[in-house]
C-alpha cells in the first residue's frame, strides 16, 4: 500500500510519520498521534467538533487531507493549556458550565480562541458569530457565549481572574455555581471517549446494514468475506449462543437480524478487521439474497384489518395499548357550551449528539467480556446481554463511557451485542465507531404521533370532559416504546382537574426506523397537543389563553387523572412567578397585533438578531472611485 | 468514505496537466477540498476511490488578481476569505464581501475556493449569483499536444445544470473573470434554514449604477440562485429599470417579474415571497449603499400572495 511522508508542527513539537495518503488531517491527529482532544462528529465539516488551527488559520480538521497540512503549525485543544494549568478560556468555560457532554468543547473551545485572536474586544453577537461553525446540542450556547465573553473581559483587565474562581467550593452547593466534577478533563480535550479508546491488537469493526423496510432473508453468505486477508471475523445471528433479543421493555430485536430485516439501516452482518478499509471491502463481499415485503410506514395502515404483520407474536401490530378512563366522557361533552376539536401531528426527531455511538470490546485476561460504550442503560444491558451470548452476568462488565450527549438515544443496546459476538469470536479487543450517517440511520427516534383532541368546555372555561386519542409510530422494534406509551398517556390531559377523560395511547409496528426513549419520553408529543388545544380553546372562548389554564389547574385535594390524590400543589405559584418574570401580556393570543411589543423592555431580551456579521459594511468602499 | 494511493501537489500548471495526463483519467482534481469531502459519505458519493488526487491549491499563479482595465482578473484558487477580507477585493468587488460573509462559516471560507463553488454548480452557490451579475468569464485551461491552451466561457454558459457544467476532460478552471464595479451600489440578500454552514434557499446579488443626481437607474444587475437548476440573470427585471428613475412601481413589476423564474422542486409558493421581497430589498439596499435617499419608496418586507 502506498504511503505518504507526514511532516509538521503540533502544539510545538515536531512530528514525522509514514502514513497511508488518504487520511484526513483529524484521522491523523486522532488515529496515527493518538491527540484524541479534537473529535469527529460528522466528518463533513458541519459541527466543528474537529476544528484545529492549521498555521494559525481555524480550520475544519475532518475537510483537510493530511497532505494538505504538510510541513504546517497545527494547534490542536490539548495544547491550550499554560504551563500545566486552565488559561483564562478553558477557565471561564469551567465557570459558566459551558461544557456538559463535552464532546464538542475542543473545537468550540478553539473557534472561542480564534474569536478572541481575531478580536480580543469581540462583542456578544461577532463572538456567536464566529462560533457558528460550531454545534453544541446540550446548551443552547449561552453559556459558551458568557464563557468566551468572562475570559475575553479578564484578559483584558476589565474583570479580575477571582471571577472564574468556584463559589463556596466548601459547599453548600446548592445556589451556589459549583464546577461539574469532570468539566477540567473536558476543557483540556484530557477526557477519551468510546471512540478515543484504542488498545494493542485492536480490530475494526464496520456493519452490514439493510437497504430494505422489509424484506425476508433467503441467503446470507460471508464464506467470501471471512476468507479475506486482514479479517478476523464475521459475525451474523449464527452467533448468538443464547437466547437472542433485546429492548427495553421486550426482547423483540435480535443483535443482528435474524431471517428477516424490518427496518432500513437493519444491522444482519458484522466485519471486524485489522483497518477500517479492509473491513468496509469485507462487507462488500457478503451476499445476501432478500425477498421483499411489504412494508408499513403509516400506522393507520398497520392497524387496518388484514394489514401485514410485521412481528410474528404481535398479529395486531400494536405494540402497547395505555388506556385511562375516569368519569364518563359521553355525558361530559353532552353537558359542555362547546366541544371543541383538533388533530395534530409530531414528527420523528433525530437525537443528534454530537458523539456518535461508538464502543470498544475486549476480554479480560480471567475471560470477562468488557464493553466500554456511551451507553445510558448499563445494568440493564449487561443482563440482556448474558442471556444473549448464555454466559454468567458476572462474566460480562459493561463500563460507561463518557457519554457524548445521549437524550435519551444511547438506551439503546444497538451495537454493544454486535461487539460482543465479535470479540467472542476472535478474542481480540475490536473497536466498532459510528459514522454520523449510521448513527442517524440505525438509532431509534422520537416517536411521532397523531393525536386526536376533544375538549369539552363551559362557556366560562371550566373543562368539563376531554377525550384524547393518540397513535404512536414505534417504528420496528419496540425499544421503549411501552414506557413511552405510558408517560404520554399519563401526562397526555395535562395539569389540569378534569372530571371526565378517555385517553388512549397506542404505540405500534411499522417498518420505519425504530422509535425510542427522547427528551420527555412522550409527555412532549401529548403536552404539545394539549397546550395547542387549549390555545385554540381560548381564542373560541375570547379568553386570555392564561385566565383558562388558571381556571382549571389542579388544586389541592384533586384527583389526578389515574387517581392519585394530591396533598399539595404549586403550579398556580409556579405558573404566576413564570408570567411575571416572561412579562406576559395580557390578552387572547390572536389579538395582539403582529409584532411582540414586549421585547426589548427593561429586564427583557431584544428581538432575535439572526443577521450577517455586522461586518463592517462602512470600510467596504461604495463604489466612489478614489 | 473517500481514499486514494497517491496524493499530489503541483506548484505550477504545467505540472498539473501532466499529473492529469499520466495518471489517465484515474485521478480527482482538488482545491479546497471542502465539498469533494462531504460528498464522499453514505448516501452521496459513498465510498470513492481514485488512484491519484491532484490538489492544485498551491499553484500560486492561480491565488493572485489583478485589474486589467475595467476587469478583474482572480485566480481560481481565491478563497472565499479572500474575497471577505482583502481590501483591494472589497473595493473593485463589494459584492463578492457581501456575499461571503454568509457563505459556509469562517473556517470553511479559509480553505474553500471561489473555482470550487462555481466548478461545483450548486443550484445554490453563493458565489455564482453576484459573478453573474459581474458577466464574469472563466478561463479554461488544458494541454494538448505539449502546449497549454485555453478557451474563455461566459459563466452562464459554462453552468448547464446542478452539478453539471461544460469543463471538459483534462480542462481545469484557472481564472475567473469580472467587472470592476467602482461607482456600483451593492447587496447580497440570503435565506437559509439557519445562519451559518446553510445552503441559500434563495439566495440574490443586485448591483445597481445610477444617475449624477442619484434619481435614475443608469444599470441594473440582478441575479438569483436557489430557485432552479442554475443561478440566473434576471434580464427582464433589469431592463425594467435601466434608465428609469427610482420608482416604487417600477421596482415593484421588476420584482414580480422575477417571479416567475422559480422551478425549484419544493417550497415554490415560500419562495415566491421570498424572490419578491429580496429583488425590491436588493435594489433598495444597493441604491442605499450609493447614499440615495427616497422619500416615497416603500421599503417594507410584505406578504404580496398575488404574481399575477
Amino acid at each position: 500500500m502506498a504511503s505518504l511522508d507526514i511532516q509538521m508542527t503540533v502544539n510545538g513539537r515536531p512530528v514525522k510519520q509514514s502514513v497511508s495518503p488518504h487520511l484526513r488531517l483529524l484521522d491523523f491527529l486522532r488515529e496515527e498521534l493518538h491527540w484524541t482532544g479534537s473529535k469527529e462528529g460528522c466528518g463533513a465539516g458541519e459541527c466543528g467538533s474537529c476544528s484545529v488551527f492549521v498555521d494559525g488559520v481555524l480550520m475544519k480538521s475532518c475537510l483537510m487531507p493530511v497532505a494538505k497540512a504538510q510541513h504546517s503549525e497545527i494547534e490542536t485543544i490539548e495544547g491550550l493549556e499554560e504551563q500545566g494549568k486552565l488559561n483564562v478560556l478553558q477557565q471561564a468555560f469551567q465557570k459558566t458550565g459551558a461544557s456538559q457532554c463535552g464532546y464538542c468543547i475542543p473545537g468550540m473551545m478553539m473557534a472561542a480562541t480564534a474569536a478572541l485572536r481575531a478580536n480580543p474586544y469581540a462583542g456578544r453577537e461577532e463572538i456567536k458569530e464566529r462560533l457558528g461553525g460550531n454545534i453544541c446540542r446540550c446548551t443552547g450556547y449561552q453559556k459558551m457565549f458568557e464563557a468566551t465573553e468572562l475570559a475575553r473581559d479578564v484578559m483584558n483587565g476589565k474583570l479580575t481572574i477571582e471571577v472564574l474562581k468556584e463559589e463556596n467550593e466548601e459547599g453548600p452547593f446548592i445556589g451556589s455555581n459549583s464546577f461539574r466534577i469532570d468539566t477540567s478533563s473536558k476543557v483540556t480535550g484530557a477526557l477519551k471517549y468510546a471512540g478515543d479508546m484504542v488498545m494493542p491488537q485492536m480490530l475494526h469493526m464496520q456493519v452490514l446494514r439493510s437497504p430494505y423496510p422489509h424484506a425476508e432473508i433467503l441467503e446470507l453468505d460471508t464464506s467470501e468475506a471471512e476468507a479475506m486477508a486482514g479479517v478476523e471475523a464475521v459475525v451474523t445471528h449464527r452467533d448468538v449462543k443464547g437466547i437472542d433479543g433485546f429492548g427495553v421493555f421486550t426482547d423483540d430485536q435480535p443483535v443482528l437480524a435474524r431471517g428477516k430485516v424490518r427496518y432500513v439501516g437493519e444491522a444482519i452482518a458484522a466485519v471486524a478487521a485489522e483497518d477500517l478499509l479492509t473491513a468496509k471491502e469485507a462487507l462488500k463481499k457478503i451476499k445476501v439474497r432478500y425477498r421483499q415485503l411489504v412494508a408499513i410506514t403509516k400506522t393507520e395502515d398497520a392497524i387496518k384489518p388484514g394489514a401485514v404483520i410485521i412481528h410474528d407474536d404481535v398479529p395486531d401490530n400494536i405494540v402497547m395499548h395505555i388506556p385511562i378512563r375516569k368519569g364518563n366522557v359521553v355525558k361530559g361533552m353532552a353537558e359542555a357550551d362547546f366541544v371543541i376539536e383538533e388533530t395534530y401531528y409530531t414528527q420523528a426527531v433525530e437525537h443528534a449528539y454530537l458523539e456518535p455511538e461508538a464502543g470498544l470490546a475486549y476480554l479480560d485476561a480471567d475471560g470477562t467480556l468488557v464493553i466500554q460504550s456511551p451507553s445510558q442503560n448499563i445494568t440493564h444491558h449487561r443482563q440482556k446481554l448474558a442471556k444473549i451470548l448464555d454466559m454468567p452476568v458476572n462474566r460480562v462488565r459493561m463500563i460507561m463511557s463518557p457519554v457524548g450527549g445521549g437524550f435519551g438515544g444511547k438506551e439503546d443496546m444497538h451495537y454493544q451485542g454486535i461487539l460482543a459476538l465479535a470479540v467472542l469470536k476472535c478474542r481480540r479487543p475490536v473497536r466498532y465507531v459510528f459514522t454520523r450517517e449510521e448513527s442517524i440511520i440505525a438509532s431509534a427516534k422520537r416517536h411521532p404521533f397523531s393525536i386526536k383532541y376533544q375538549l369539552g368546555l363551559n362557556r366560562d372555561g371550566l373543562i368539563q370532559a376531554s377525550k384524547i386519542h393518540m397513535l404512536a409510530d414505534g417504528g420496528a422494534y419496540n425499544c421503549s416504546t411501552e414506557g413511552v406509551m405510558r408517560k404520554a398517556a399519563i401526562l397526555a390531559a395535562g395539569p389540569y382537574a378534569i372530571e371526565n377523560l378517555m385517553v388512549d395511547a397506542i404505540g405500534i409496528y411499522t417498518n420505519n426506523t425504530p422509535s425510542g426513549a427522547m427528551r420527555s419520553f412522550g409527555a412532549m408529543q401529548s403536552q404539545f397537543a394539549t397546550e395547542c388545544h387549549l390555545d385554540l380553546c381560548a381564542e373560541k372562548l375570547e379568553m386570555d389563553p392564561v385566565e383558562l389554564r388558571r381556571k382549571n389547574f389542579f388544586k389541592e385535594g384533586d384527583e389526578t387523572h389515574t387517581r392519585q390524590e394530591l396533598g399539595s400543589v404549586s403550579m398556580l405559584e409556579v405558573f404566576n412567578s413564570a408570567l411575571d418574570l416572561a412579562d406576559w401580556e395580557t390578552g387572547m393570543s390572536n389579538s395582539r397585533g403582529a409584532t411582540r411589543s414586549d421585547l426589548a423592555q427593561s429586564g427583557n431580551r431584544p428581538p432575535c438578531t439572526l443577521g450577517a456579521r455586522q461586518i463592517p459594511l462602512e470600510t467596504i468602499p461604495t463604489g466612489q472611485a478614489s | 468514505m473517500l481514499y486514494y494511493d497517491q496524493y499530489h501537489v503541483p506548484e505550477t500548471l504545467d505540472e498539473a496537466f501532466d499529473l492529469m495526463h499520466t495518471n489517465g483519467g484515474n485521478y480527482k482534481v482538488l482545491a479546497g477540498a471542502t465539498d469533494l469531502l462531504p460528498w464522499a459519505r453514505e448516501g452521496r458519493g459513498g465510498d470513492v476511490n481514485y488512484e491519484s488526487m491532484i490538489d492544485i491549491s498551491k499553484i500560486n499563479d492561480l491565488s493572485k488578481w489583478q485589474l486589467q482595465g475595467k476587469r478583474i482578473n482572480l485566480g481560481a484558487n481565491v478563497t472565499i476569505s479572500q474575497l471577505l477580507n482583502n481590501p483591494f477585493l472589497r473595493k473593485h468587488i463589494p459584492v463578492m464581501a457581501k456575499s461571503a460573509v454568509w457563505f459556509a462559516d469562517d473556517q470553511i471560507r479559509e480553505q474553500a475556493t471561489l473555482g470550487g463553488n462555481l466548478v461545483n454548480a450548486s443550484p445554490a452557490a453563493d458565489a455564482t449569483p453576484p459573478m453573474l451579475a459581474m458577466n464574469a468569464e472563466l478561463r479554461l485551461e488544458r494541454k494538448q499536444k505539449g502546449k497549454i491552451i485555453h478557451r474563455k466561457l461566459p459563466l452562464d454558459e459554462f453552468l448547464t445544470g446542478p452539478g453539471k457544467t461544460r469543463l471538459e476532460a483534462g480542462e481545469l478552471v484557472t481564472r475567473v473573470e469580472c467587472d470592476s464595479m467602482l461607482g456600483y451600489g451593492s447587496a447580497f440578500e440570503k435565506v437559509g434554514h439557519r445562519r451559518s454552514l446553510v445552503l441559500s434557499t434563495v439566495c440574490l446579488a443586485a448591483l445597481v449604477s445610477l444617475s449624477d443626481d442619484g434619481q435614475v437607474f443608469e444599470d441594473v444587475r440582478l441575479a438569483l440562485g436557489g430557485v432552479g437548476p442554475v443561478p440566473i440573470r434576471l434580464k427582464e427585471s433589469e431592463a425594467c429599470l435601466i434608465s428609469q428613475p427610482i420608482d416604487s412601481d417600477l421596482i415593484d413589476k421588476s420584482a414580480v417579474l422575477a417571479v416567475k423564474h422559480i422551478q425549484s422542486r419544493t417550497r415554490q409558493e415560500y419562495r415566491r415571497e421570498v424572490v419578491y421581497n429580496f429583488v425590491k430589498r436588493g435594489i433598495l439596499g444597493a441604491c442605499k449603499d450609493l447614499n440615495t435617499t427616497f422619500a416615497d419608496i416603500d421599503t417594507d418586507m410584505k406578504h404580496r400572495g398575488n404574481y399575477g
